[in-house]
């Protein structure tokens, strides 16, 4: 009996409250959130504007801003994160950085002792596969499955690029960026 | 005049022939890339945007035993795999060594730390498990359904025995009040059911309409048993009842407890939604998105190679749309 009571009332609700909009503050950022509750009526009245302050939010619903331009130089930047695959003399590190940040937001490098312990050699073909591996599985841990992959074209070619590409692109990782939706798309 | 040294400065021009060269792309790159994250005297956009408010540590401090002697033995394990060459994964071990620092890492970007304390950080030594059901579990940002996020999930961690632990999920909505959902304390070690549960469990609900929210596993580790009792929530809830300040909670019971774990995922709106709105709360709100204004740079009074209705941009005293990001 309450049940039916409260479908009806919902019906009518969402007849009038299709277009409640939230705005986005800034470029990058996330929308705010009020979602303040006078005591009117107990949890019926909801605020207009709805601010969420996730900073991953907008670049999840593909909405967020991509830095364009820098099309005269290479590496662009117009992406929401990249990987980075270095290889030096000893090691072997791969990093994902977001747009924003300095830092990376995930490493996964044989310099780690969890990873050296169980790799033989720490700048071979296998390394490189092990490396790409566990930074796919840290990466869909963390909720980063799409990012931008571009190597430098005479390295890309080599055993060791591919194997990692091919261990990354297995686990799930895809490695481009979903299109920013305009207005119209 | 200058008020630094200007970049390529000295370089001598007119004997170019003398300077060392790279003989490698590699290394080009290389000191490109530290030229690009040197600090500069000059104005750059990062400088603009980023914030240098001092972070305090309020979580546990890490424990590094002797390095020398973990080099050595480190270094006769590797002898003994080069010998043994089958690979395996150990994650175990990636939870004690350098696990907590990536879960720093990563909930600073995802400004958890932000919302929760501000100017204030910590390290979560512990590692927290937390699952919905066989298949899914929360790691750092995972991406859950409420449909898997229905039932109260189950929690381990490790703990030494007459430790005390207060564990508290969050979803944090506003400028200032973090809503929570499950709330428990006094737990002794590693037995999360035998703990005071002061707030029952309730769904995640994202509204519709407004994409992926946090919601944000916390561990505190107790020094002794703490009175919730101002804190209790009975069984019958109201969202207003539920919007607590997660900082303004923890500076009152600061003495007494210290963060040690983390845990968090995401989620979106989903069917189970609209059934907690209807069952639990209240009528389901649905929202959409605003896009901000199109940009038009400060009016010219001669405007080159613009169509006609430049001037309809500028008109009635319309809100400008330079400066507002």
């Amino acid at each position: 009996m309450a049940l039916s009571v409260i479908t009806r009332n919902v019906w009518v609700l969402l007849g009038h409250i299709q277009r409640r909009a939230f705005q986005q503050s800034a470029r990058c950022v996330s929308q705010a959130a009020s979602k303040a509750e006078p005591a009117v009526e107990e949890n019926e009245a909801v605020n207009p504007t709805f601010v969420n302050r996730n900073p991953r939010n907008l670049e999840q619903m593909s909405l967020a801003v991509k830095d364009r331009g820098w099309k005269t130089i290479w590496p662009h930047k117009e992406f929401y994160h990249r990987l980075v695959f270095s290889r030096t003399q000893h090691h072997v590190t791969a990093e994902v950085f977001s747009s924003s940040s300095l830092d990376p937001v995930l490493t996964c490098s044989t310099k780690e002792w969890a990873l050296k312990r169980e790799l033989p050699s720490t700048n071979c073909v296998a390394a490189c596969q092990a490396v790409g591996e566990v930074l796919a599985q840290r990466c869909k841990q963390a909720g980063i499955t799409r990012m931008v992959y571009r190597a430098i074209p005479w390295s890309y070619r080599s055993d060791a690029v591919q194997s990692f590409r091919k261990s990354m692109k297995d686990r799930g990782i895809i490695l481009s960026e979903p299109r920013r939706k305009y207005i119209g798309t | 005049l200058a008020p630094g040294p200007l970049p390529n400065q000295d370089i001598d021009v007119k004997n170019l022939e003398s300077l060392e060269k790279y003989h490698s792309y590699k290394r080009y790159f290389r000191q490109a890339q530290e030229a690009h994250n040197k600090p500069v005297w000059w104005h750059t956009y990062r400088k603009y945007v980023e914030k240098a408010n001092p972070q305090v540590d309020i979580g546990f401090p890490l424990e590094q035993p002797n390095r020398t002697k973990q080099v050595k033995e480190r270094k006769q394990v590797m002898k003994e795999n080069k010998k043994n060459m089958e690979l395996e994964r150990a994650a175990r071990l990636w939870e004690q060594t350098s696990g907590p620092h990536h879960i720093r890492r990563l909930a600073e970007h995802y400004g958890i730390y932000k919302d929760l304390f501000p100017n204030a950080f910590f390290l979560p030594i512990i590692p927290l498990k937390v699952h919905y059901g066989q298949n899914s579990s929360v790691h750092y940002g995972n991406i859950l359904t409420p449909t898997e996020a229905e039932t109260a999930p189950q929690i381990s961690f490790e703990a030494e025995e007459g430790t005390l632990w207060t564990l508290l999920l969050t979803e944090h909505l506003l400028d200032g009040e973090a809503e929570y959902v499950h709330w428990m304390g006094n737990i002794p070690a590693g037995a999360v059911q035998s703990g005071d549960e002061l707030c029952h469990y309730l769904p995640p609900f994202p509204p519709r309409g407004t994409g992926f929210h946090r919601y944000i596993f916390v561990l505190f580790k107790q020094n002794g048993p703490i009175d919730f009792r101002d804190n209790a929530r009975p069984s019958p809830h109201s969202l207003e009842e539920r919007t607590f300040k997660t900082v303004e909670w923890y500076k009152k019971h600061q003495e007494h407890m210290t963060p040690a774990g983390l845990a968090f995922f995401q989620s979106q709106w989903d069917a189970s939604v609209t059934h907690t709105f209807h069952h639990t709360l209240m009528k389901e709100p649905v929202f959409e998105f605003i896009r901000p204004p199109v940009y038009h740079p400060p009016q010219v009074k001669f405007p080159h190679r613009q169509p006609l209705r430049y001037l309809d941009r500028y008109r009635d005293g319309q809100p400008h749309t330079y400066g507002i990001y």
